[in-house]
């Protein structure tokens, strides 16, 4: 069962012909084809907003009803198009099968995760719901689950990201379908829950036959586990071939700029400093920082302790003036935790965090409003971290104006010229978050850190919610600004390629510890601890990044 | 099972701030509350009457002990208009509120969710733009208005049901009663009807569906197993508040169709400042919201798993 399948149809298993998809007047998907055949993995790339979901989701039928679709598809030559409700419905996690971006979304949260595996087998093989779940309990073992007859009795909201992914795959390919849409299926995954992912996608792939269709922004991952690529761009494949080939030589410029834009493809060197022995502008000293448990009236009453987390515990480092220090971690190492500490933001159980030899937690007044000016950061979310109602100059002219820099009408005229610095047109300065593209709206966040000219800028996940394209120009700014302002830069990032090529030295956090520390080049090429090796081991690279560090 | 022990021992903790609270109510009330209960028109000797009957000569906290044990006891004072104990008052008028706030429920509850259904089938079709509008006109009547009307027009008018009253056996309450019910459901049906429409149409575009959908389950089975028990919480919770304040705040229906229920016994005992009345029935109207709300919560716990702390 578990062997090899040789696949019994020699044609196409997907065949997209000629698609097109409108929304009203717009159309979002032109003129598209390509191929899948039975137990292949193709990749599909492209940024947000290029179609490459729409694509997906039309040949699942999934797209909503205003949506026009025109064109051919076929499955093991039946077409798809035009099929009606109960058609599709037999079809879908049948013969093809979704997986999706956020599994924490995608599963209902009434359900126990075995029903939510069962249930494709109970409607699609006329099992029983005794033998369905049995059987789900085998599928959540083969995705690698541990105990999982506990495990299916879970709800969603009690397992982690990766092992809802785990759930989302054991219901995906519980009635053995032939191909798998995997749409951004590690998106939102930590990297080394992404390789164990990808592992597991592979497997299936190679024991049960099992075409995928793998959508990604990420090019590396692509390049890892895909035979084919296509590069969309605008609705539309702007080039396909073998990953190799679109690796290697890239035919069409979006493509080329796609391949440069790749994390770690590019050495932002300006403004790194050397450092002469000067005594280190920021200081973190043993810094514990505890959240305390949840208590409520049960516990008081039998005088039970409830159990702090220690989101830092113990760390020490020290970041010269001018220097760029990477912070890398997965989700809950601590990172966030750290730079809110440094804007004094959560206050340490124990140690210090000191700026310029002075401990910041005894400032007040004057001094304290004199950190903030000295200390500034970028948050994550491009949208969240600006008033949805002031326009862009509006947003960057208020810090100077608060902090009594200038009155509002100087501050206005500053503003203007830090929009042009980070190199926004000026006609942008009058629009609104909403009316702004994620990258703009970070520019914006960027230069109002930096309106207030400070020493320090923290810089927490800023390209994260961007596409490689857009993270790449925000990357080249950042590099571009620290040496023109001389900035201190604490570069946070979960993604160890854009730390190694961005900063001087890198910090390694987990669970509240640095692991380890070090000049970046020297982290990424050659790690000395355990965690950090399984880090740098699940990092997804494209070829010619291998032979570049092994000719060093 | 550990849920409902921790909810009941909070719920400890927020009855004896009942307590506390309407122990204070008398004593907030500015001046002498000797004089308030005694009345305008007392003379100075009943005034030390009731002073020392009620012991008001004692300390506050003497007061508060003597209140909370006597609450322990089922004592809650004794009416000055009726010459009875509170308990037995409320023990009386309690059953036409209760069976009229039952009845309420069931002429609202299944049209709401017929109609929520109906219209968030498809928002905006002509359907949905009839029952938002209808429900807007529903909830804009005044209730006494409504009440009124139809009393006049039902009621006096046509003769089809009795104006005032209770009735006897349960077929008479059903026809007696049947008017004050559909003046108040009128009014609720609109409010559970907007709540649970806004909460369908939202999750039937959430992700978990599409992911339904991509496993193959047909529109039906989404909707019963998927949509419709992750869109009724908010539906619930507001219920439950809408419930509670039935059994406190049918004052007005009950008014209007001279129904013998609390609303009534509150509205003469005001006029009559009997004032350990009103006491008692804040209590008990506090209680019952908190019973209620203790209630919902168990449903909630029991419908979504994230609620079981």
């Amino acid at each position: 069962m578990n062997g090899p399948v040789t696949p019994l149809v020699t044609g196409p298993l997907l065949d997209v012909i000629d698609v097109s998809v409108r929304f009203g007047n717009t159309r979002v998907l032109k003129n598209v084809s390509f191929q899948i055949m039975p137990g292949e993995i193709v990749g599909i790339a492209g940024e947000s907003g290029s179609g490459k979901s729409t694509i997906c989701r039309g040949a699942m039928g999934l797209l909503p009803s205003t949506a026009e679709v025109t064109g051919e598809v076929r499955f093991k030559d039946q077409a798809l198009l035009g099929l009606g409700e109960a058609d599709w419905a037999g079809l879908r996690g049948r013969d093809m099968a979704m997986i999706f971006q956020n599994p924490a979304s995608h599963l209902n949260p009434l359900q126990k995760v075995g029903k939510q595996i069962a249930q494709p087998m109970i409607r699609h093989l006329g099992l029983s719901a005794s033998e369905a779940w049995d059987k789900a309990v085998r599928l959540l073992e083969d995705v690698g689950i541990r105990e999982p007859a506990m495990r299916a009795k879970s709800y969603p909201h009690e397992l982690s990201g990766g092992m809802k992914q785990r759930v989302m795959i054991a219901a995906a390919i519980s009635c053995a379908p032939r191909l798998l849409i995997a749409d951004e299926p590690t998106t939102a995954l930590d990297v080394t829950v992404q390789a164990k992912i990808l592992e597991l996608l592979k497997d299936l792939n190679r024991q049960r036959g099992l075409a995928i269709a793998l959508i990604s922004h990420d090019l590396g991952v692509l390049a890892d586990i895909c035979s084919r690529i296509m590069v969309m761009r605008h609705g539309e494949i702007v080039e396909q071939g073998e990953a190799g080939q679109i690796i290697d030589a890239p035919q069409h410029p979006y493509t080329r700029l796609l391949v440069d834009s790749q994390p770690g493809r590019k050495q932002f060197k300006a403004g790194w400093k050397q450092t002469e022995g000067q005594a280190p502008l920021l200081q973190v000293e043993n810094l514990r920082v505890v959240f305390p448990g949840k208590r409520d009236i049960v516990d008081i009453l039998r005088k039970r302790k409830p159990t702090p987390f220690a989101a830092l515990d113990g760390v020490n480092l020290a970041i010269d003036a001018g220097e760029t220090v990477g912070i890398v971690g997965e989700s809950g190492s601590g990172k966030s935790t750290l730079a809110r500490a440094i804007i004094r933001q959560n206050r340490p159980a124990s140690g210090t965090v000191k700026l310029d030899g002075s401990p910041i937690e005894r400032l007040a007044g004057r001094d304290l409003l004199e950190l903030r000016r000295r200390v500034q950061m970028v948050f994550q979310n491009p949208y969240d971290s600006l008033n949805p109602r002031m326009t862009a100059l509006e947003t960057i002219a208020e810090p100077i104006w608060r902090h009594g820099m200038a009155d509002r009408r100087s501050a206005l005229s500053q503003a203007s010229k830090l929009l042009d610095m980070v190199e926004l047109p000026a006609a942008l300065g009058e629009r609104k978050p909403r009316q702004l593209s994620g990258g703009q709206c970070q520019r914006v966040g960027i230069a109002r850190a930096l309106a207030l000219q400070p020493q320090v800028l923290i810089a927490d996940e800023i390209t994260s919610a961007l596409d490689v394209t857009t993270q790449a120009q925000i990357l080249e700014l950042l590099a571009r600004l620290r040496r023109e302002r001389a900035l201190t830069l604490v570069y946070i990032s979960h993604d160890l390629f854009v730390v190694s090529s961005f900063c001087q030295r890198v910090y390694v956090f987990r669970s509240g510890r640095i692991v380890e520390q070090g000049a970046a080049a020297d982290v990424l090429t050659s790690p000395k601890e355990a965690y950090t090796r399984e880090l740098v081991a699940s990092l997804h690279r494209l070829p010619r990044q291998v032979r570049e560090s092994i000719e060093g | 099972m550990h849920t409902v022990l921790r909810r009941l021992i909070q719920l400890i903790f927020v009855l004896a701030g009942i307590c506390i609270i309407t122990f204070l109510l008398v004593h907030m009330v500015p001046g002498d509350p000797a004089r308030v209960i005694a009345g305008d028109r007392a003379s100075p000797e009943t005034i030390e009457a009731i002073r020392q009957r009620f012991g008001l000569d004692q300390p506050l906290w003497q007061q508060f002990v003597t209140y909370a044990g006597n609450l322990f006891t089922g004592d809650i004072g004794q009416s000055m208009r009726y010459k009875r104990p509170v308990v037995a008052l409320i023990g009386q008028y309690v059953w036409p509120t209760l069976f009229l706030t039952g009845y309420v429920i069931c002429l609202a509850v299944p049209p709401s969710i017929a109609l929520a259904i109906a219209s968030a089938r498809r928002p905006g079709s002509l359907a949905d733009q009839l029952i938002r509008f209808i429900g807007i006109a529903g909830m804009a009547i005044p209730v006494f208005w409504l009440g009124i009307m139809m009393s006049r027009f039902f009621g006096v008018g046509l003769g089809w049901f009795p104006v005032s009253g209770y009735g006897k056996t349960f077929a008479d309450h059903l026809h007696h009663l049947f008017l004050p019910a559909l003046s108040t459901a009128i009014w609720m049906v609109p409010v559970l009807v907007q709540s649970l429409r806004a909460a369908l149409i939202e999750k039937a575009s959430a992700d978990f569906v599409v992911a339904a959908r991509a496993q193959g389950a047909g529109e039906r089975e989404i909707f019963w197993c998927t949509v419709l028990p992750n869109a009724i919480l908010p539906t619930l919770n507001l219920f439950g508040v809408l419930v509670a304040f039935l059994i406190g705040g049918t004052i007005i229906v009950e008014t209007v169709y001279a129904v013998p229920g609390l609303g009534t016994l509150m509205v003469n005992s005001l006029l009559a400042r009997d004032y350990q009345v009103v006491q008692g029935l804040t209590l008990m109207f506090a209680v019952t919201t908190v019973a209620v709300t203790f209630l919902v919560d168990l449903l909630s716990a029991a419908i979504d798993p994230r609620a079981r702390v």
